[in-house]
């Protein structure tokens, strides 16, 4: 039974942020499983909890307090545990800066916050159908940053 | 300098050595001629002696000899007087040229031979006048011993005269050596005398040449000590030497100046110019002096120093140790006043730290026009997205209409904000040149407005570029800007065409290039064939935000240009522009060729 979700997890501490990605996946038709953290420490908490159902795409938002995107994505990367997760950056900006450090920090793709609601969802569609050990194969530092 | 005066000394001392040697010649030769001279003399009055003494034995042989005849005559023995005389005369002559002729054997042979004969002579004498009362002058014993003296006489006189012819081809001889030797010194010592004074005549010109060359280095030297103090006061500096093994400085005027005090006010000891040494840097600067005597090579030392007046002074010293001809080692010294440099370097740090300070608080105000800004609005824009998915049909006309006025406000935002932070990016600090080809970045360019190129079928010509030394994505913005606009900018019914030629260009043929920093340029064109513009208006469409069109009819924010413009500024290059209405515009770029 399990087999039959896709299990998406988000970090973002907006509010609104984490009402249109519910509300896009809930639009969405595909069986998705999503859970919401509303910053870094409740996520990572959450990880290393015992009984974490781990997610297949995680989306994590930069700019969090207490602890940041980046900071979630160096630890998870540290923990071979964690090994099987998809990382999506998934921000307001896409300064090259940004770009850069989660590139190197092994994240598998960096979506910019879309403006529109229609392309949001088309966008999380899209990523949460990508055959991920495919894409890390072939990633690189042009496709890194997902164009729409 | 040093080394021709060297040779020149060296080249002295040798003609010194010469001269004296020539002198000490001249004196030996002298001497020997006038002792030549001289025994030649001795020898010639010697010869004329013998001979005076040999004709006196012959003058008194006769005298007897005519004194016997006269007695035979006359029986008065008055005439006999002067055989008696002449004998001891004769004895006399005889021991005088016996000492005479002591180291002449051939000749006292002679006159030992010339002796017997006179004895005999004289015997004959006394012989026949003995003889002569007993019988007469007929007597044949008489006339026999007369005719005896007579032989013997002769004998005596062929003798003597023997000798003396002997003596004088001698004194012929000794004369004509006597005069040669005259002849010979006086020339001798004539040439000798005049290589002197031709050696003396060369050592003088060359001591002359030196002096003349000295004086004129003493002249250069003693402009070059004024300008030392010039330049010590004007660059603030001073010098100092230390002697180690006689512990003995001496400072320079300015020493004394950067010290507040007037040039050699007080003697130069450590002890005393320690006395101006900051006290917090007095062990450190002691230290380093009792260093400063042994190393050879020293580093900078770094002190302060307090004048009087309680100025504090920052100064720098540097020695350099060196062997003098006395063979003592001698510490060069430079010291500098380093005041002004460090007051305009701790400035210039306070300025640096308050630029750092603007740097960061610009980079944050990215921050917030990148992400802060663009949060809210990107919310406005999807809830006005999902507002219009949902309740399409539910609002009224005026509605949607308000809906649409508010969508196109936020798209306006949006692209303001995008063009304000490609804007500041184009400010970032980070800029790495690199040798770039500058086709592959119009290619790419190309590539960003592919989709506004296709939709308008534009065309763009292009030379080839040679390879430029650019900052490579600025180059870039810089295309996709220029093409861009070009295209925005077309005329209505006209396909768009652009083209962009290349050529290197000499600064001053350019007009357009004011005070240029480099002699040659890049000169990259951009041409069009759409609206154009007034050229009254060619500076002001650089300037940030500023507009030629009203907003209804061409979208875009007034910072696209304001980027170029930035961008070519970056590159130390030159953007100008013109342009004809309804006919087309012309960009043209300078980059230089550094």
């Amino acid at each position: 039974m399990q087999e039959d979700y896709i299990n998406i997890t988000l970090a973002d501490d907006d509010e609104d942020d984490r009402l249109f990605f519910t509300d896009a996946f809930d639009e969405i038709k595909i069986t998705t499983r999503v859970k919401t953290f509303n910053d870094g420490v409740y996520l990572m908490d959450y990880l290393n909890s015992k009984d974490a159902t781990l997610p297949n795409v995680l989306f994590l938002d930069l700019n969090m307090p207490r602890k940041s995107g980046l900071e979630c994505l160096k630890e998870i990367k540290q923990n071979p545990k964690f090994k099987d997760i998809a990382i999506a950056i998934y921000s307001t900006s896409a300064s090259e800066e940004d770009i850069e450090n989660t590139f190197v920090q092994g994240a598998n793709i960096y979506i910019k916050k879309p403006s529109d609601f229609k392309t949001l969802k088309k966008v999380l569609s899209e990523v949460v159908t990508i055959n991920w050990q495919y894409h890390t194969n072939s990633m690189n530092k042009d496709n890194f940053l997902l164009r729409f | 300098m040093i080394k021709t005066l060297s040779n020149n000394i060296s080249f002295l001392r040798t003609t010194l050595y010469i001269s004296a040697f020539v002198i000490l010649v001249v004196g030996a030769l002298t001497y020997r001629s006038i002792t030549e001279v001289t025994k030649s003399s001795e020898l010639i009055t010697h010869t004329y002696k013998v001979n005076v003494e040999l004709e006196q034995i012959l003058s008194n042989l006769k005298d007897a000899e005519t004194g016997q005849r006269g007695y035979i005559i006359t029986k008065d023995s008055v005439f006999l007087e002067p055989y008696i005389s002449g004998r001891s005369k004769i004895n006399n002559s005889f021991a005088e040229l016996k000492v005479l002729t002591k180291d002449d054997t051939i000749l006292k042979e002679s006159l030992i031979k010339v002796n017997s004969l006179i004895n005999k002579r004289l015997l004959a004498f006394q012989t026949s006048y003995r003889s002569l009362p007993k019988g007469d002058i007929e007597d044949p014993n008489f006339i026999e011993n007369f005719r005896n003296g007579r032989a013997l006489m002769d004998s005596i006189r062929d003798n003597i005269k023997g000798i003396i012819k002997l003596q004088n081809n001698l004194l012929k001889q000794r004369r004509s050596e006597y005069e040669s030797d005259l002849m010979a010194t006086p020339l001798l010592l004539f040439s000798l005398l005049l290589c002197s004074l031709i050696l003396m005549y060369v050592a003088y010109n060359s001591i002359y040449k030196n002096i003349k060359r000295l004086k004129a280095t003493n002249e250069e030297l003693e402009i070059f000590k004024e300008s030392t103090n010039q330049s010590e006061i004007v660059s603030k500096h001073g010098s100092w030497t230390y002697n180690v093994k006689r512990d003995e400085f001496t400072y320079s005027d300015n020493l004394y100046r950067l010290l507040g005090e007037q040039p050699q006010s007080f003697k130069p000891t450590i002890e005393n110019f320690l006395t101006y040494v900051h006290p917090d840097d007095v062990e450190k600067l002691t230290m380093q002096v009792e260093q400063m005597k042994e190393n050879i090579e020293l580093p900078y030392i770094y002190y302060r120093v307090v004048h009087k007046n309680g100025n504090i002074k920052h100064l720098k010293a540097y020695g350099k140790s060196v062997v003098n001809e006395d063979d003592e080692t001698v510490l060069l010294g430079t010291t500098a006043d380093i005041t002004d440099e460090i007051i305009s370097f701790r400035i210039l740090e306070e300025r640096n730290a308050e630029l750092e300070r603007n740097n960061k608080e610009l980079s944050s105000f990215n921050y917030v026009a990148s992400h802060d800004l663009q949060e809210p609005l990107r919310k406005i824009q999807t809830f006005l997205s999902r507002l219009i998915d949902e309740e399409e049909g539910k609002l009224s006309a005026k509605g949607n209409k308000y809906i649409d006025r508010i969508q196109n406000a936020a798209t306006r935002m949006r692209l303001l904000i995008d063009d304000l932070l490609q804007f500041s990016r184009s400010n970032k600090a980070d800029k790495v040149f690199e040798e770039s080809n500058i086709n592959l970045l119009l290619e790419a360019a190309k590539q960003d407005l592919a989709e506004v190129i296709s939709a308008e079928n534009a065309v763009i010509t292009s030379d080839t570029f040679p390879t430029i030394t650019v900052i490579p994505f600025q180059i870039q913005q810089l295309f996709v800007n220029l093409i861009g606009n070009a295209i925005k900018y077309r005329m209505e019914g006209k396909i768009p065409k652009i083209n962009i030629t290349h050529q290197i260009v000499e600064a001053e043929n350019e007009d357009n290039i004011i005070k240029p920093k480099y002699s040659h340029y890049h000169k990259i064109t951009f041409t069009d064939n759409g609206i154009g513009f007034d050229n009254q208006y060619a500076d002001q469409i650089f300037v940030l935000f500023s507009r030629l069109h009203n907003k209804d009819q061409y979208s875009g924010t007034g910072i696209g240009l304001s980027i170029c413009k930035k961008i070519v500024e970056n590159h130390k290059g030159y953007i100008t522009a013109s342009g004809q209405p309804e006919k087309g515009a012309v960009f043209t770029v300078y980059l230089p060729i550094a």
